[in-house]
């Protein structure tokens, strides 16, 4: 009895043992990162729905003023104008991981198109999904490089840096202490700080004395601003590289009672940054035609589907598709002589 | 003036009676003494005229007309003040806000005019005599007698004609007693009617006009203190029905727990010796330092100099762990607040301190803890509906059943047993008095620390009285009394 | 038996869920109850259960950890910096990312349990100084991680993502570990009442400070499964998380101030609050509402309880 019950046991573990091993054996590795190649992009949209025609965007704070009154206001408008129906969906807070679950998510309902924002190239991997699936995916913003999305709309995050740079040299003549702020450790901001420090760097009597962090947030921009006013009294001028960094600079500045002293570039044109512009504390801006991201981006996902200007007798199978690649909608440069246009009365 | 006439009042807690039909009248501008041991009643009463409880029945007449008083604001309302025995002051704030709090003088914005509020507080400790005091200091920088008196202020701030003052004096010296003496005086000429709760007895016959006993929740009567001997007071407070039965010794010669000159915080050069099957008592006042010695020999708190020997090997716990593992148990005090997990569980109550003992391997095993609950629940009497119904529903006294299930499945040598009849029925005590000669039977060494004599002069074969963290006196045989151990205690 | 099932959370949340499932299911029966959606909802909430694991633990015994979003974050950009930038093979940079987080729950532990800092206060320090780091340590995020990094998390095991299984391993591993051993169950009775647990002979510093490292290895062992399921590691991973995993550990049981809740609350929570987040995906509600329903849903089932337990309360 006793034998034959440890027997037993022995063959259960055995078995056991040997499951976990098939078990293992089974394990189902990831795909290996192939090179991209231009004929993958030509996706058969055949499956895609346009009966009830849907499109998504789908970005991460998606209560951000600057999102909220740019492009979710003229993807509404698109979708408005051509009567089709259009949501917009992601995570309250600026979270790249809870925005791919969330594409993940739409991925299953199978929308018509997809919007979204290039907020982190570890974004990749679920418009690859996005695109596997059939469903037409455009970016917008910061492009991924590393994904096969159908198109991209934006503005080259270097260049906003660079024109920040231009416009602070003539500012202050060449000559003096610079400081700059951002949100660290985005990697569309740090391509802005790469911009201005490349142009910078050419004035050797240009001294770069800071990079700060001032996470979005109004009061931290200004409590570093009131910090490097103090620490380097002779600032010659002050960038700004997120929505916030230039109301909070400027906030910090105009207490400081050295308004047109310091010279202040920034990125954004929100009523507020128009309004410090033109009372001269802030001296130029950097702005993004960012209703052009999403209008056109939108339209572009109505054109793959509905084939508005098919190139080939079937885009699908020649491996093309029939929308622009590469968009950059180019820069506003915002100045005291142009500020007026841009202020809505 | 004003007079207060407390008709019939009853409160009953879970599982206690804790007042039962109190009459009594305080007479206008008169001090009124009030008596009984611990847990005889007096701070439910003084917490009812005070508005923190409501009697379950009977009624307060204030001035011959029938008040009811739901919060501490309506108390106040009607002239009545008290001064806590545990210090209500907020120690971040200063004297001022504290004396004045919620009460701050403020201008018609509501802005609190802090001047005025100095200028006020320093008036009313210049009449309290407290010159020393600072109407801007923090109270957390005074000390305790400091505050006391800080706290008494707070309460005469309210200009009541009623003040009750519970145990004022025990953290006084004797210079700022007799301050205190003068002011209460000074309040009676005054014609305000004052009643004084203390343990002094001295105190009660140099101050007070008259004198109220309780005894158990159930009023002894009211006498004029000129007329009163120690003696009598005494027998009042403490002569009961509860009998102990004395039953002989079973104490050996071996001995288990062996204290030498232990110093610490609160206590200085005790020495003790528990035998095997001994019961042992530590009597004194509250606040003596009782408590504070048995949580140091029990590796809670610190030994600063001195040796504990446990069956003659040293023993120095540096954790209760430790302790628990050498055979040494320690029923605490406040059951709710040391004691218990409230929310959880008689059964996971009862193998609390066991866990190591019972399940050595680390695995539990539910069907062990049941079973050991289950005959620790029916060995010691614990009533309840089932093992897992949170303890907090229990009465007191079942409370103190499951507190002693889990020490004795820790299956100690020797327990030190720490206020184990605080607030639970007559019928509770005996049992648990029962629980505790058997436990010496067995041949454990028992220490109890409790501040009802009684019990003490029953239970205990040798009663050690601690004063001032000072060993005061050893009492045995017939010279256990409870004359003798108040006499030492005081 | 409804008074039971009323009681014991992790029953009424289990049938809340069922019944909100099987409505979700009648509305969109298209997209709702398929096998892809279902599996993504449970890969969507692996790494927030797995730190809600530890946060359970922590809220048994009466504290609770704001630092765990940072450590997520920054475990996964220490490993995947050593990886990437000093090609430290994948075993020995994931031993270096978990002793971290070590590390990080040590001196959380030390501080709360032994040094008497408020644990609040305490874990929302290191919150702040974990989350630099993470930003020191990879700047802007480190894409192109090494090819078996990544198939720690984007592997599939019978057709489902390994995170899934690591969450439902740790979920069991933690049940059974709170059932059956008695270091574990000592958390009921720290969170039940610290002083006489000290009192009965349970070392609670010591207690404790395991508590956080263990909570602060499990924040760690996330951090690196996200950052291998991403195939990189960002700076900003893990943001909000902290009180997200609090959220569903309440949702599932726990009570901030101790002695209650399962383990498996833990995973109850955290599947409620992503069927939610899942159905206003479906529904197309905007990222606008998510909030404002979770924070209602919270409040809600709390002030349920309540009238609940008042409700029987004399009837135990």
């Amino acid at each position: 009895m006793n034998e034959k019950q440890r027997y037993i046991e022995m063959l259960v573990r055995r078995i056991f043992i040997g499951a976990i091993i098939v078990l293992f054996g089974s394990c189902e590795l990831p795909p290996r990162n192939e090179n991209i190649t231009r004929h993958d992009l030509g996706t058969d949209f055949d499956s895609v729905d346009i009966v009830n025609e849907e499109y998504v965007m789908i970005t991460t704070a998606v209560t951000m003023p600057m999102y909220v009154n740019h492009d979710q206001a003229a993807f509404k408008r698109w979708g408005k104008k051509m009567n089709v129906k259009v949501s917009i969906l992601g995570p309250a807070d600026w979270d790249v991981p809870a925005q791919i679950n969330t594409i993940e998510e739409v991925i299953g309902t199978h929308p018509t198109g997809l919007l979204i924002n290039g907020t982190d190239p570890a974004i990749a991997q679920v418009i690859n999904k996005a695109v596997a699936a059939g469903i037409p995916t455009v970016v917008y913003d910061s492009d991924i490089p590393n994904s096969k999305r159908h198109a991209f709309l934006g503005t080259d995050w270097y260049e906003i840096g660079k024109m920040q740079g231009e416009e602070m040299v003539k500012l202050i003549a060449g000559k003096g202490k610079v400081a700059y702020m951002g949100i660290l450790g985005l990697t569309n901001m740090e391509q802005g700080f790469l911009g201005l420090l490349d142009v910078l760097k050419k004035y050797p009597e240009i001294e770069v004395v800071g990079k700060y962090d001032d996470k979005a947030n109004v009061e931290e921009a200004a409590r570093i601003t009131s910090d490097i006013l103090a620490a380097h009294p002779d600032i010659a001028g002050i960038c700004g590289f997120d929505s916030n960094s230039g109301p909070g600079i400027a906030l910090a500045v105009r207490e400081a009672g050295k308004t047109g002293k310091i010279k202040i570039t920034t990125v954004d044109w929100e009523p507020e940054h128009l309004q410090l512009l033109k009372d001269g504390v802030i001296q130029m801006l950097a702005g993004q035609k960012r209703e052009l991201f999403t209008w056109y981006g939108a339209q572009f996902l109505y054109d793959m589907v509905h084939r508005t200007n098919p190139l080939a007798q079937n885009d699908a199978k020649a491996g093309i598709t029939s929308v622009p690649y590469i968009i950059n909608t180019g820069l506003l440069k915002i100045t005291p002589e142009n500020v007026d246009q841009f202020i809505k009365r | 003036m004003a007079s207060l006439l407390l008709d019939d009042i009853s409160k009953q807690f879970p599982g206690v009676k804790a007042l039962s039909n109190v009459s009594m009248e305080i007479q206008a501008g008169e001090i009124h003494a009030l008596c009984g041991e611990n847990g005889a009643g007096k701070s439910t009463l003084m917490n009812i005229l005070s508005g923190n409880l409501q009697p379950d029945g009977g009624r307060i007449l204030l001035n011959d007309k029938e008040v009811l008083l739901h919060n501490p604001q309506e108390a106040f309302e009607n002239g009545i003040a008290i001064v806590y025995q545990h210090l209500s002051l907020v120690d971040s704030l200063s004297v001022a806000e504290n004396i004045f709090a919620n009460l701050q003088p403020r201008n018609r914005y509501g802005i609190i005019q802090f001047n005025t509020l100095y200028e006020k507080t320093n008036a009313l400790l210049r009449k309290l005599k407290l010159f020393d005091i600072n109407p801007r200091t923090l109270v957390a920088k005074l000390s305790p007698a400091e505050k006391q008196m800080v706290e008494i202020a707070k309460a005469l701030s309210k200009d009541p004609s009623i003040l009750i003052l519970d145990e004022p004096t025990a953290s006084l010296t004797d210079r700022e007693t007799k301050t205190l003496f003068e002011i209460i005086q000074t309040l009676k000429t005054n014609g305000v009617s004052i009643i004084y709760i203390s343990h002094r007895l001295n105190e009660i016959f140099l101050l007070s006009d008259r004198v109220s006993i309780l005894k158990d929740g159930q009023y002894q009567g009211t006498f004029d203190s000129k007329g009163l001997t120690k003696e009598t007071l005494i027998n009042k407070m403490v002569g009961r029905e509860l009998k102990i039965l004395k039953t002989s010794s079973s104490k050996n010669d071996k001995v288990l727990l062996e204290v030498k000159n232990i110093s610490g915080a609160k206590f200085k050069d005790i020495s003790l010796v528990v035998h095997q099957g001994e019961i042992v008592g530590l009597a004194g006042l509250m606040g003596a330092g009782r408590t504070e010695i048995a949580r140091a020999v029990f590796g809670m708190d610190e030994i600063k100099s001195g040796e504990v020997r446990l069956r003659n090997k040293p023993f120095h716990p540096r954790h209760p762990a430790a302790a628990i593992r050498d055979g040494v148990g320690y029923v605490t005090e406040e059951r709710k607040n040391l004691g218990l997990f409230p929310g959880m569980s008689i059964q996971d109550n009862v193998v609390a301190a066991g866990l190591n003992r019972i399940m050595p391997s680390g695995y539990y095993n539910t069907e062990k803890v049941k079973q050991l609950a289950t005959t620790a629940k029916e060995k010691l009497g614990v009533v309840s509906y089932t093992l897992k119904q949170p303890v907090i529903n229990l009465s007191g006294g079942n409370q103190q059943k499951v507190m002693l299930a889990k020490w004795l499945l820790t299956n100690p040598d020797v327990l030190i047993v720490d206020e184990p009849t605080h607030g639970i029925d007559v019928g509770a005590k005996s049992e648990i008095y029962q629980i505790l000669k058997s436990l010496a039977e067995e041949g454990k060494g028992i220490l109890i620390i409790s501040s009802e004599l009684p019990e003490l002069i029953g239970l205990c074969d040798k009663i050690i009285v601690i004063k001032n963290g000072k060993v005061a006196g050893e009492l045995s045989g017939d010279k256990k009394t409870e004359e003798q151990i108040i006499k030492l205690a005081t | 038996m409804i008074q039971k099932i009323l009681e014991e959370r992790v029953y009424s949340l289990g049938i809340l869920l069922v019944i909100t499932a099987l409505i979700t299911s009648a509305v969109f029966p298209g997209t709702f109850p398929t096998f892809e959606n279902f599996s993504q909802i449970l890969l969507n909430l692996s790494i927030d259960t797995i730190v809600a694991v530890g946060m359970m633990l922590l809220l048994i015994s009466g504290a609770f950890d704001l630092s765990v979003g940072s450590i997520v974050a920054f475990t996964g950009c220490l490993t995947a910096y050593l990886m990437h930038f000093f090609n430290i093979p994948v075993p020995i940079a994931l031993a270096a990312g978990l002793a971290s987080a070590f590390l990080i729950g040590w001196v959380n532990g030390y501080l709360i349990a032994y040094q008497n800092i408020n644990p609040m206060i305490q874990t929302l320090a290191m919150m702040g100084i974990v989350r630099g780091c993470a930003l020191l340590v990879s700047g802007s995020g480190i894409q192109n991680l090494p090819y078996w990094f990544n198939a720690i998390g984007q592997s599939k095991l019978l057709g489902v993502q390994m995170p899934i299984w690591y969450m439902l391993a740790t979920v069991f591993a933690f049940t059974f570990l709170f059932n059956k051993t008695i270091f574990f169950r000592r958390y009921y009775y720290i969170g039940g009442n610290e002083k006489a647990a000290d009192l009965s002979g349970i070392q609670v510093k010591k207690m404790k400070m395991t508590g956080f490292i263990i909570t602060a290895v499990l924040a760690g062992f996330a951090g690196i499964l996200l950052s291998s399921r991403l195939g990189a590691a960002l700076p900003t991973m893990g943001r909000g998380l902290e009180l997200r995993v609090i959220t569903a550990v309440i949702l599932g049981g726990a009570t901030l101030s101790g002695g209650f809740g399962k383990i498996p609350g833990a995973l109850l929570g955290a599947l409620f609050m992503g069927l939610i987040s899942n159905i206003m995906v479906i529904a197309r509600v905007s990222g606008y509402w998510q909030d404002i329903i979770l924070g209602l849903i919270l409040i809600g089932t709390l002030w349920v309880d309540k009238y609940l337990q008042k409700e029987y309360a004399g009837v135990v």
